[in-house]
């Protein structure tokens, strides 16, 4: 879950890239996953990650993506793994292990690139309920705090003879049950204290609440918007396989 | 009379005697309230019977009274009382829900669903009256506790409540980050008006800018009066009310005719009357 952890949260950065409408960085991410799903070859695959790279470098999010790319190694080959062991076909294996580093990349690429603010701009424009984005926006926002509560309660646990890592992996599961149980007991606690002051601050007393900060798209993130379309269609047509059925 | 509470009891669904008891109080628009006593006293359950959330959010055996700016709390909905009494609850960590300072500021207001000009008008003042500009942009968790402890403030100072409660603030804070934070509280009472009621253990801190303290024990109102009155009485320590050390020095001098009992002495006054009397 680590590698999961790293190339999927935003750490703040200030390129070009970054400051792109979040519209526009969902846009480029999923063209390029779409590109991933309709490439037929592994040298159009390697187009798409080596894209990816080009702009991952603009945005100064090379090293984490590169990091992201090597931590995926592992599940990618275990897909070729699999994949060879079924099919014994070595091309469509590989492919599928390829595609799959390009589609991790793609979306981790805009994560890393979106702040949180920027995330819930995006949720609250496909309409999801306030309650949904409200709920999502609070997880983030504690991911951080609930790290440093479970840093606090190991250290309180191994002050106590807890031994984290010692043993076999069975035994090692075993022993994050009374790290475990104190995080939640901790977390159901703040719980109740968000809801307080939630409620304190008229949560939900607005059938149409309001946003401090008006998002509009820029010139800039229309033209980018384009030529991402742009690309996507010209790689769409040189894979001629728009209408083709996807192959393998 | 900003905050006027008639009689209130209050008990918890399944509890065994009332958190509440029989509480009655009055306090009049800008003055500075310190609420006092051992914990378990009940002071929890009557912030949140002002707040509304007693009886809007946690049921229970409910009778009495309690008003703000004239109209009852249990008859208001909490959409008017979060713009009436703000309350600072004592974990700023959670009661700041956005990634950013500036947009948790404005958390209130657009729940309200205030016009976005006026929101911006609210939270720049907001900001303004903590000096927390260099902080607007920044994510929580970049802040320390005291900087959280501001931006919380500033979060329910955007909504203009009359009445602001505060519970335990200084809690979480150093010695020196708290003494700021009294002064604060003292200079916003000037410049907004607005009424505070504090629960705080720290008396030594609240004494300077007190108007009023009141003790409570088993959920009654045992003591009320100013700080003097209360501290130099007999009858505060008794109640789990931590005395400042200078009080209790004064109180000692006081008994031996050396010092007065109408107003608290500070350190410095303590200290001249010991060095008169060596020589």
């Amino acid at each position: 879950m680590m590698w999961l952890s790293g190339g999927f949260i935003f750490r703040s950065g200030n390129s070009r890239f970054h400051r792109l409408d979040p519209r526009v960085k969902l846009l480029i991410s999923i063209l390029t996953f779409a590109t991933a799903l309709i490439a037929r070859y592994i040298y159009e695959i390697g187009l798409v990650v080596a894209f990816i790279l080009v702009v991952a470098a603009a945005a100064t999010v090379l090293t984490r993506i590169a990091r992201t790319m090597a931590l995926t190694a592992t599940f990618s080959a275990f897909i070729f793994v699999v994949n060879f062991l079924f099919t014994r076909n070595l091309e469509s294996s590989s492919l599928y292990a390829f595609r799959f580093v390009a589609i991790v990349v793609s979306t981790s690429l805009f994560f890393v690139t979106t702040t949180p603010d920027e995330l819930e701009r995006v949720m609250k424009m496909f309409r999801l309920p306030r309650d949904v984005v409200f709920a999502f926006v609070t997880a983030v926002r504690f991911v951080p705090v609930m790290m440093l509560d479970a840093l606090q309660i190991m250290d309180a646990q191994k002050s106590r003879g807890l031994e984290l890592d010692k043993g076999n992996i069975l035994r090692r599961a075993r022993n994050m049950i009374p790290i475990l149980i104190p995080l939640v007991v901790n977390a159901v606690v703040r719980s109740g204290e968000l809801a307080e002051a939630m409620e304190s601050r008229a949560y939900g007393a607005s059938e149409r609440p309001t946003s401090l900060v008006e998002y509009r798209a820029k010139r800039v993130d229309k033209v980018v918007a384009l030529a991402a379309v742009v690309v996507f269609l010209l790689a769409a047509y040189s894979f001629y396989s728009l209408l083709a059925p996807i192959a393998l | 009379m900003i905050l006027e509470i008639d009689g209130l009891n209050f008990r918890y669904p399944d509890a065994p005697k009332k958190a509440v008891d029989s509480f009655s109080l009055q306090v009049p628009e800008s003055e500075i309230v310190v609420l006092a006593g051992a914990s378990g006293c009940g002071k929890s359950t009557l912030l949140r019977a002002i707040n509304g959330l007693i009886p809007h959010m946690y049921a229970g055996d409910y009778s009495g009274d309690v008003r703000v700016g004239g109209s009852s709390v249990k008859a208001s909905s909490m959409r008017e009382l979060a713009q009436r009494v703000g309350f600072l609850f004592q974990n700023p960590e959670n009661q700041i829900f956005m990634f950013t300072v500036e947009r948790d500021i404005a958390f209130g207001l657009e729940n309200l669903g205030v016009p976005r000009q006026e929101m911006r008008r609210r939270v720049d003042e907001a900001i303004g009256l903590l000096g927390i500009g260099s902080l607007a942009q920044r994510a929580p968790y970049e802040l320390s506790d005291g900087q959280k402890q501001r931006v919380a403030l500033a979060g329910v100072l955007a909504m203009r409540p009359k009445l602001i409660i505060l519970d335990e603030p200084t809690s979480l804070l150093d010695p020196k980050t708290a003494l700021d934070f009294v002064d604060l509280v003292a200079n916003l009472r000037k410049d907004v008006g607005a009424t505070f009621l504090i629960v705080e253990h720290r008396l030594d801190l609240l004494v300077k800018v007190a108007d009023r303290m009141v003790v409570m024990s088993s959920g009654r109102k045992v003591l009320d009066g100013s700080p003097s009155e209360v501290l130099m009485g007999d009858e505060a320590d008794g109640f789990g009310v931590s005395i400042p050390a200078v009080s209790r020095v004064q109180k000692l001098l006081a008994k031996d005719g050396l010092a007065g009992v109408d107003r608290l002495y500070d350190a410095e006054e303590v200290a001249a009357i010991r060095q008169r009397e060596r020589r």
